[in-house]
């Protein structure tokens, strides 16, 4: 089976003209040579009057054919029209001058009065029409003997118009079933644009630069568009469903781990014991945090995914830091090159920037550097994020611990919270990676990358 | 200080209150988003803090509300869904700091305290002015190293005006920022107050840490040390 529509119309459309264009060809063929054989019967039939007309007795007693007659041809050796008189013992009576030197075929008489048209072949095989006619020749004493007239006359030529007709014929329907496909695939190209504009248009959906099809399409597609959207959409509303029961669900959980929380801080309870309640709910909001926060988004959720705006996010969560750290007011420096892209969800971006900035607006002692970028800086697209600081940085011993997958919640570093898990997560989820170092300020470097999504 | 309390959970709500009480807080509290925002735009208010997650006006609402009314007090967000994208939205629209449930009481009160400082223009806990020092962390205050006896209404008297120094604070406004609403209100009890407290700070009246503008109000004198 042949995938694409287009071939298939042009492989159905190319046998279709084979066939038209071929039983065409048959039949004008048939008709041009019983046209043409007809005529060259009736001129074979011409000279055999001619002949007829000429016979004349003989001092013998015998037909003779007197010398010059009015066709030339028959007096021109090869001519290729040759005439015979034979008697009724099928002795040759007279030959024209033309058939010198050739064995013309011999026959039996025909019935008498019949014209008799023959197909014949020379000895050096050219083919001839025959026309034979046996007459009762009246004498002049009244005697009545038979002889038999016979004209023959070469196809070569006949053939060679046949030939040369059918060569037309076939150069000519050629050229039309050529311009023919031509045009129809020119015009299925134009048919086709549509679907390939739906092609591009959902792929551009994938790649988040694009949020819903256009809706100029030809009735034939406005279905298959609008299906289309109402998939894209109710895709959109179910991964924001599915975003707020997870959120309802951290909230309806976390509201009473606060009030629990709240209600042993007015209990009057040991401190030791306190302590040891205040651990197991952090240990429940820990994984409340990390198992309900929402999900990133992945490959299987391509149709929601959208091209974020970096400078706007980052210029958001830098105003956002500002404040809550504005008793300490490090000196925040952003570049952002923007060859850079990052295509997903902007909460997933936040998260990713904002875990990290927090973590370094924390521990610096003033200074943080945020650089966003592309991936590799000769090439466009995927982003780089470097969050540096001047703080203490991260133990080493600590940072292995951390890059190790799988580390568990609360295995994950101390004072750094899960925030970091949760950054790797996300960063390996759009099939990026984590690395942290030290950085020259002289605190921690963290170095998010993550390539651009293609497919 | 007055402290609105939005927060549909009625135990967090309410231990809330009582620990922001005992802490010394004035508080007004709010159990939805409609009620939430009504006691945000029309009683006086010092900090509010507001929960993300409410019923029937949503948190960000009242945010966005009361900023476009141009109400300038410190906004304390507490949000239990923990992600950038929540609290990001919370502080570009109008709030100042976020705690993230499940929280302990000492991180609400050292944001509290360092969002009222803050709105006063000092930069540290500690606020000092002339000889006179206030320890917002300790709830203290010294005067050249000597620690001034204070009870807990007088103490509150002297942050609101030492948080505000420079500005004048009309008496209905210190009323209305540190009693509980149904405290008997008289005029007099804070004369009365600022008397003693002028004796506390200033025994041989040489000071005069605090000056009455007469019809106006009060003013905390003393030049600020350490501030912006």
């Amino acid at each position: 089976m042949i995938r694409s529509l287009s071939a298939r119309l042009l492989v159905s459309v190319s046998l279709l003209l084979i066939i038209f264009f071929g039983a065409t060809i048959a039949v004008l063929d048939y008709a041009f040579r019983s046209a043409g054989e007809e005529a060259q019967e009736d001129i074979l039939d011409g000279y055999l009057m001619q002949l007829l007309a000429a016979a004349e007795p003989d001092a013998s007693g015998g037909l003779a054919m007197p010398p010059g007659l009015p066709e030339a041809r028959f007096d021109t050796i090869g001519s290729g029209l040759y005439a015979e008189l034979r008697d009724s013992s099928g002795n040759r009576v007279w030959q024209s001058r033309s058939a010198l030197g050739l064995t013309l075929p011999m026959h039996d008489a025909p019935e008498p009065g019949i014209p008799v048209f023959d197909r014949e072949v020379l000895d050096d095989g050219t083919p001839l029409l025959a026309l034979r006619l046996a007459v009762q020749w009246e004498f002049p004493d009244g005697e009545l003997r038979p002889y038999v007239f016979e004209v023959l006359e070469s196809l070569d030529s006949f053939n060679a118009q046949v030939a040369e007709y059918r060569r037309q014929l076939f150069t000519w329907f050629a050229a039309l079933a050529t311009v023919l496909l031509i045009t129809i695939a020119i015009l299925l190209r134009r048919m086709m644009r549509p679907l390939r504009q739906i092609e591009t248009e959902i792929g551009e959906v994938e790649h988040g630069d694009r949020t819903a099809l256009s809706t100029e399409f030809p009735t034939e597609l406005t279905g298959v568009a609008r299906n289309m959207n109402l998939l894209i959409e109710s895709e959109r509303a179910r991964s924001d469903r599915y975003r707020k029961t997870l959120d309802n669900l951290a909230h309806s959980l976390k509201t009473p781990l606060a009030a629990i929380r709240a209600l042993f801080g007015d209990a009057p309870i040991d401190p030791s014991q306190r302590a040891r309640f205040d651990e197991q709910i952090d240990r429940m909001d820990e994984i409340v945090r990390y198992q309900l926060r929402k999900p990133s988004a992945s490959a299987s959720e391509n149709l929601v995914l959208k091209s974020v705006d970096v400078h706007a996010e980052i210029d958001k969560l830098i105003d956002g830091l500002s404040k809550v750290y504005r008793d300490k007011s490090p000196s925040i420096s952003v570049t952002i090159d923007d060859a850079l892209s990052f295509r997903g969800d902007s909460g997933d971006f936040l998260e990713l920037a904002g875990n990290l900035v927090d973590n370094a607006c924390k521990w610096c002692n003033g200074q943080v550097r945020i650089q966003l970028g592309p991936v590799s800086p000769e090439r466009r697209g995927g982003l780089r994020l470097r969050v540096e600081d001047d703080g203490p940085g991260i133990p080493e011993e600590a940072t292995a611990a951390l890059m190790q997958r799988g580390t568990r919640l609360d295995e994950s570093t101390p004072g750094h919270g899960i925030g970091l898990s949760i950054v790797k997560d996300i960063a390996e989820s759009y099939g990026g990676r984590l690395e942290i170092g030290r950085s020259e300020l002289g605190g921690a470097r963290f170095e998010l990358e993550i390539p651009s999504m293609t497919g | 200080m007055r402290v609105l309390v939005i927060e549909d959970d009625a135990v967090l709500r309410e231990s809330l209150v009582s620990q922001l009480e005992a802490a010394g807080f004035a508080t007004e509290q709010a159990a939805d988003g409609r009620e939430g925002l009504y006691f945000a735009l029309e009683y006086p208010v010092d900090l509010a803090i507001i929960d993300l997650g409410l019923p029937e006006v949503s948190g960000l609402d009242i945010i966005r509300q009361v900023r476009e009314q141009d109400k300038g007090y410190p906004i304390l967000i507490l949000t239990a869904r923990d992600r950038w994208q929540d609290k990001v939205d919370g502080l570009s629209a109008g709030a100042d700091d976020y705690v993230v449930k499940p929280f302990h009481f000492e991180e609400i009160s050292a944001r509290v305290n360092a969002l009222l400082r803050r709105s006063g223009g000092w930069a540290s806990s500690v606020l000092t002015a002339g000889p006179v020092r206030l320890d917002m962390g300790r709830q203290e205050v010294k005067v050249e190293d000597k620690t001034v006896d204070l009870t807990s209404f007088e103490y509150k008297i002297m942050e609101y005006l030492m948080v505000r120094a420079g500005q004048v604070i009309s008496k209905s406004e210190l009323t209305d920022r540190l009693y509980d609403q149904d405290f008997e209100r008289d005029s007099n009890v804070i004369e009365v107050f600022i008397g003693r407290l002028r004796k506390k700070l200033d025994p041989d009246n040489s000071l005069k840490p605090i000056e009455t503008l007469r019809g106006r109000g009060y003013r905390f004198a003393l030049e600020r040390a350490g501030s912006h």
